[in-house]
């Protein structure tokens, strides 16, 4: 009797989760091993021999200055495009709650750019930054905009926070607007009867009994700006001079192109480390917030 | 319990999963190792892999880095299955740009790389041990083709890669642009040195109103066709003299900041800087952009190739004239560089000798042969493509009028070599160019320069 229904869950489960488990592990599981496992060889496409050389792979990493100036790169940009992006999300989401004309063409429009690839949203914003504002910079006389963004490292790096932004916001408004339609309506009529204003009801109420939206949104901005990859090759592919190469197009290249799989690996694997300790860390202390209504 | 059951239920789905996984990878496993085992028993060709179709139909694989010109392969190979329908060619296309040489090495870790590749130069001499030593057609090819084409397939003493386009690149110039500026007719002979280039500019910057001197601020061009290229192959005339001069860089016996012809060269290049069109922004290096105003008579000089006609070409209001000069490194006129322009086969094909069967090795080569000898083959490189064929009475013309151009020192055998660069490690453009790049941006000055340039080839193995 018990054996049969432990048949019937496992198969039941299988039904349910054995698909996604399965590209689970072929696509992520499999890989991020094999992976792991070549950091300790020497391991190349070209002389294909894989024996085993222990950590001299993450000793290069350590002496590779440019892989860590990359990296602090990469930490400021995933900082600035975490916060502009939900500040934004959370924006547009208020805006959309508040029961204004044409709410559900603009949700769609604001979502957009989440449908568009990474790569031709870059070569978009590539344009922008490269022709049309220079363009309307130099008949206007703007300073800001006379030459590219593009070009200079400082003013490259906003335009990747910027593009990245633009593209997050949208997809992190669907869950905003979702955690602030959850909030129900009593607590904010209870609180406006008490007399609170609606920053008050906003910072007091609503936001924190979103705090689980909030959670959810900061992961996945922090994690998906960690692992930008198609807009940096399209936007600036790394330019000017190899300063905005965020980390994972640095180990790209270090890989394919220098022909360093060994180092590329154990990059990738200190980066990993490194997305795991700050999305692990944030979404424990944001969890502490979270109230019951 | 309960919960303890659970587990006991995930526990077991786990298992079973990564067994049945652990079946799939041996099995791929087994075959990655007999491949493997078939490189390493040399170049004879064992037919290591299972026996393709019984009936005669072969399918071949063409991994192309010409991006630009996929679909011209594709309409060749449809063609060449009309004419051989045995014979089925694939085409594996690559982004323009993009991630080339990934696509490849992810082929060949796979066990299943392309029959045939055309690569640049650099990336067969890297795979030198996949690809199948063409020996014996070496004969053929030497006939078909113009001498010293041959030579550019010549990798490491082996014959691997088979020429089909060659490419010569200087200081481009517009001639209806030039000559307008100039008042009168121009003879690109008179610039033989770097004072006369210097007056050149200033002339033309007078009547022009503008800096005349158009440069592409991306890193192939300023660390690859500038920098790297011109630098080590204008040593000596002898190519294995400019390879020796390369070693001794790299073992750090020699100091780039020392060198006569780099620091000739950079002088050069600050002379191109100060009339440069793009000066407000260097390294913008919009490609599109930049050969549309060289085309069009904005800017008089463009520091370029032939291969820009693929861009310019089919461009509207653009001027029909262009010309070549070369860089000048000095102020001899009889020095190496000042009277040639850079000559090379930038691309190969190249037959895989890791993985593929006999029989499709010996139709990549019938087919190869086909593609460079017939007249719809030869048609579609000049006309289609728009490129220079090193090949002996091609069947067409090309429209490429800067190839034409080019085309005049290369009969007077006034080229530079830079066969040398075949042999550079793949990421050398990426990683000199990006300091090329701030020394045109006035980010760095040249002591900082040839510091990065000679650090970066200090670390190369």
């Amino acid at each position: 009797m018990k054996g049969k229904i432990i048949w019937k869950n496992t198969g039941l489960f299988l039904l349910f989760a054995g698909p996604s488990l399965f590209a689970f592990t072929v696509v992520f599981l499999i890989p991020f091993l094999v992976g792991f496992y070549l950091t300790f060889t020497k391991w190349d496409v070209i002389r294909n021999d894989g024996s085993f050389v222990g950590f001299v792979n993450y000793v290069a990493v350590m002496r590779d200055k440019a892989f860590w100036t990359q990296l602090w790169f990469t930490i400021r940009y995933v900082f600035f495009t975490v916060i502009i992006s939900n500040v934004l999300a959370i924006a547009i989401a208020l805006a959309l709650t508040s029961g204004i004309k044409g709410e559900r063409w603009l949700r769609a429009g604001y979502f957009t750019p989440n449908l568009i690839g990474g790569i031709v949203l870059g070569y978009l914003w590539q344009s922008l930054f490269s022709r049309v504002l220079p363009y309307l910079g130099q008949k206007y006389g703007w300073a800001l905009f006379q030459t590219s963004w593009l070009t200079n490292t400082d003013k490259a790096f906003w335009a990747l926070v910027i593009a990245t932004s633009w593209q997050l916001a949208g997809y992190l408004m669907i869950i905003y607007i979702a955690g602030f339609t959850g909030v129900p309506k009593d607590i904010v009529e209870a609180a406006k009867i008490d007399g609170a204003g609606n920053f008050a009801i906003l910072r007091k109420i609503v936001l924190r009994l979103a705090v689980p939206a909030i959670v959810v949104c900061v992961f996945l901005s922090l994690s998906r700006s960690f692992l930008t990859y198609d807009l940096n090759l399209s936007l600036t592919k790394g330019g000017p001079f190899n300063s905005t190469e965020l980390a994972t197009f640095y180990i790209v290249q270090m890989a394919f192109q220098s022909n360093q799989y060994g180092v590329g690996q154990a990059e990738a694997i200190v980066l990993f480390v490194v997305v795991a300790v700050i999305a692990l860390t944030q979404s424990y202390l944001l969890k502490k917030l979270e109230v019951e209504s | 319990m309960k919960p303890r059951k659970r587990f006991a239920v995930l526990a077991v789905c786990l298992v079973l999963l990564l067994g049945l996984l652990a079946g799939c990878s041996g099995k791929s496993g087994g075959n990655t190792d007999s491949n493997a085992g078939g490189t390493s028993g040399g170049g004879t060709g064992t037919p290591t892999s299972t026996p393709s179709a019984s009936g005669k139909q072969i399918k071949i694989t063409f991994f192309n880095t010409s991006a630009e010109v996929n679909e011209v392969f594709e309409k060749l190979f449809a063609k060449y299955h009309e004419v051989n329908p045995n014979v089925t060619v694939e085409l594996i296309p690559t982004p323009i740009g993009g991630a080339q040489i990934e696509i490849f090495q992810s082929r060949l870790a796979s066990g299943n790389p392309p029959t045939i590749s055309n690569l640049d130069p650099s990336h067969i001499y890297v795979y030198r041990d996949k690809f199948l030593d063409l020996e014996p057609v070496k004969a053929k090819y030497e006939e078909l083709t113009l001498p010293g084409a041959v030579e550019g397939g010549i990798l490491d003493g082996k014959f691997l890669g088979i020429p089909w386009t060659a490419q010569g690149y200087g200081l481009l110039y517009n001639k209806r642009a030039l000559e307008e500026a100039l008042g009168g007719p121009f003879d690109p002979s008179t610039i033989r040195t770097r004072d006369a280039l210097k007056e050149l500019l200033d002339k033309v910057q007078a009547a022009m109103g503008v800096p005349p001197v158009m440069i592409h601020g991306a890193d192939w061009s300023l660390g690859a066709h500038y920098l790297g290229a011109l630098g080590f192959s204008l040593q000596s005339r002898d190519m294995n003299e400019n390879l020796k001069y390369w070693e001794d860089v790299k073992a750090g016996r020699a100091k780039l900041a020392d060198n006569p012809v780099f620091n000739g060269l950079l002088d050069t290049f600050d002379i191109l800087k100060e009339y440069n069109y793009r000066k407000n922004d260097p390294l913008v290096a919009n490609y599109e952009l930049d050969g549309q105003d060289f085309a069009k008579g904005n800017a008089a000089f463009y520091f370029m190739g032939d291969w820009l006609w693929a861009v310019i070409g089919s461009m509207e209001g653009r001027d029909s004239e262009f010309g070549v000069l070369p860089v000048p490194i000095s102020n001899n006129p009889d020095d190496y560089g000042n009277g040639q322009v850079a000559f090379s086969h930038p691309k190969l094909f190249a037959v895989d000798n890791s993985a593929a069967t006999p029989e499709e090795q010996q139709a990549a080569l019938e087919f190869l042969e086909w593609m460079l000898t017939s007249e719809e083959g030869q048609k579609a490189i000049t006309e289609e493509m728009g490129l220079t064929m090193p090949y002996k009475n091609v069947k067409a013309t090309s429209s490429n009028a800067i190839a034409k151009a080019i085309g005049e020192y290369v009969e007077k055998g006034e080229t530079i070599n830079i066969g040398v660069i075949n042999y550079f490690p793949t990421d050398y453009w990426a990683k000199t160019g990006a300091s090329m790049q701030k020394y045109l941006a006035g980010a760095i000055n040249r002591d900082q320069l040839f510091q990065e340039v000679q650090a970066y080839w200090e670390s190369v193995e």
